[in-house]
């Protein structure tokens, strides 16, 4: 399990904003139920960087999400994909369905294992539900990862990930709220219903491309 | 700023009376949770074209008062303007009180909702919306134990309430207990057997589970629901993993080893050309798909 080793160097998360709005469009387009997704990472990145940087995600499913075999098929379509743009599976995030459901849930925990299990590198991002309505000032979100402890996987907390750009990448998630951005995301469960919507969110990410340049 | 991106507001792409009209009709008949949607369109139409619904205009001020609740706080005041005047129309009506229950919900004042719908059950016992009410408030407030025999109560009386067994084994699959969640769907298939996606869900279910004997039944049922819609995919992508993961079982005779693998070629050709048939999927994603089909089969 060679994910585990980064728990020990006290590694940081950093989440680009392409990944960060792609998650807050999911957990936005479906307030009402739990929602997961796989984080990427590049290629290059080893167990050994002191710094694990999420540079995309793919949101998953907002139905079922315990049922294995559509997410035995999705995570295969993902690998496959991340190979053609030299990523690699570097994690999972999930969102609760109750805003009082603070926990790592045994659903969430069970699939983060298994992507432990089989990736090289790892890490587990819980939405904070009940920080949604503070988007503008904090990242919604707490950082998990996995430590070895008797052949098991333990997710120990990390605080937060930092957010591409710092407070000026934060300042994305109000005008996902505003322009309703949310509503054009695609998660598998949207392309297994219409296979000509690709989960790549491609019309997301030029959007979040015309964002940074205006930062920068 | 964002860039590049504008919001499209049901207004804009729904502007004739008769569009607007029919559009809060769907969002009734298919029960689509697209609240700010719905508000915004319904809202407008009760200003606008209050006199053109007519009688509707009751159902609509309902449609209404149920989004607003999901935008609350910013729309307590259309809540409370919709509950006023259904309340006048309709004085004593245990659907208004309904309403008045889902508010109380919203404020998560629990005792209150609870009480007021302990007492429509006591009233009128065979209305079937204040006891799913009281599962909504347990699994709002997390005591799924409690929300599970809630519901099982209630359905040993409304055993033909299709929606209520769906809940009920969406709660036990995230609580990762698929034995009853099978038992749920077993249900579901009893009384809609041709309804491909409770096929297709009850594979699922048997394919999680695991096991030999679960996977050839759960082989079965997706074939089922690939009978009934040859455009479940995710029947297709099933059928795949089954017989794929069958073939290569050591207990299976030559023969059905040979069979499993017939089967997971079959279903391979029909993902590949489900997605060749559409427009829209791009060259790569066809190259990706033929690809992760060759990786499901190799075990």
């Amino acid at each position: 399990m060679t994910g585990i080793a980064m728990q020990d160097k006290n590694c940081e998360i950093q989440v680009s904003l392409a990944a960060y709005s792609k998650l807050l469009c999911h957990v936005m387009q479906y307030p009402y139920t739990a929602v997961n997704g796989v984080l990427l990472a590049p290629d290059s990145l080893t167990s050994e960087d002191e710094v694990l940087e999420v540079v995309d995600c793919v949101p998953l499913f907002h139905y079922s999400l315990s049922l294995a075999p559509m997410f035995i098929v999705a995570l295969t379509q993902i690998e496959e994909y991340a190979a053609s743009k030299d990523l690699q599976i570097c994690g999972y995030y999930h969102a609760n369905e109750y805003d009082t459901d603070k926990d790592v849930g045994a659903v969430a925990t069970r699939i983060a294992d298994k992507i432990a299990e089989n990736c090289d590198v790892s890490c587990l991002l819980l939405v904070e539900n009940e920080k949604l309505s503070r988007i503008s000032t904090e990242v919604p979100i707490k950082a998990f990862l996995p430590t070895k402890a008797n052949e098991r996987i333990d997710w120990k907390s990390c605080g937060k990930p930092s957010v591409q750009f710092g407070d000026k990448g934060l300042s994305i998630g109000p005008e996902i709220v505003n322009k309703q951005l949310y509503r054009s995301i695609i998660d598998m469960d949207c392309h297994y219903d219409d296979v000509s919507l690709h989960w790549d969110n491609r019309a997301i990410d030029e959007v979040v491309k015309l964002f940074v340049e205006s930062l920068t | 700023m964002l860039r590049g991106v504008d919001p499209v507001h049901p207004l804009d792409e729904h502007k004739t009376w008769p569009e607007i009209r029919n559009k809060l009709r769907q969002w009734r008949k298919e029960n689509v949770r697209c609240s700010d949607k719905i508000v915004e369109l319904g809202e407008y139409a009760l200003r606008h074209y209050s006199a053109n619904l007519g009688r509707e205009k009751w159902a609509v001020f309902e449609q209404v008062c149920v989004a607003a609740l999901d935008l609350c706080p910013a729309k307590m005041k259309l809540v409370n303007l919709c509950i006023q005047q259904l309340s006048e129309q309709f004085p004593s009506s245990l659907r208004v009180s309904m309403l008045e229950g889902l508010k109380f919900e919203h404020l998560k004042k629990w005792d209150e909702a609870l009480e007021m719908y302990d007492g429509m059950i006591e009233y009128e016992p065979t209305f079937p919306a204040p006891y799913k009410r009281k599962v909504a408030i347990f699994k709002a407030q997390d005591k799924l134990v409690d929300a599970v025999n809630e519901l099982n109560r209630y359905l040993s009386t409304f055993s033909c309430d299709y929606e209520s067994w769906m809940e009920l084994s969406d709660i036990y699959i995230n609580q990762q207990n698929y034995n009853k969640a099978q038992f749920c769907l077993e249900e579901l298939l009893l009384q809609y057997p041709h309804n491909h996606l409770y096929h297709q869900k009850y594979a699922d279910i048997l394919f999680t589970i695991g096991g030999k004997e679960n996977l050839e039944l759960s082989c079965k049922y997706y074939c089922k629901a690939v009978e009934l819609n040859p455009n479940n995919v995710r029947a297709l992508f099933g059928i795949q993993l089954a017989s794929s993961s069958l073939s290569t079982i050591g207990k299976l005779s030559s023969k059905s080893k040979l069979d499993n693998q017939s089967l997971a070629a079959w279903a391979s050709n029909m993902i590949e050309d489900h997605y060749k048939s559409h427009k829209g999927t791009t060259k790569n994603l066809i190259i990706e798909v033929a690809s992760v089909l060759d990786k499901l089969s190799i075990k």
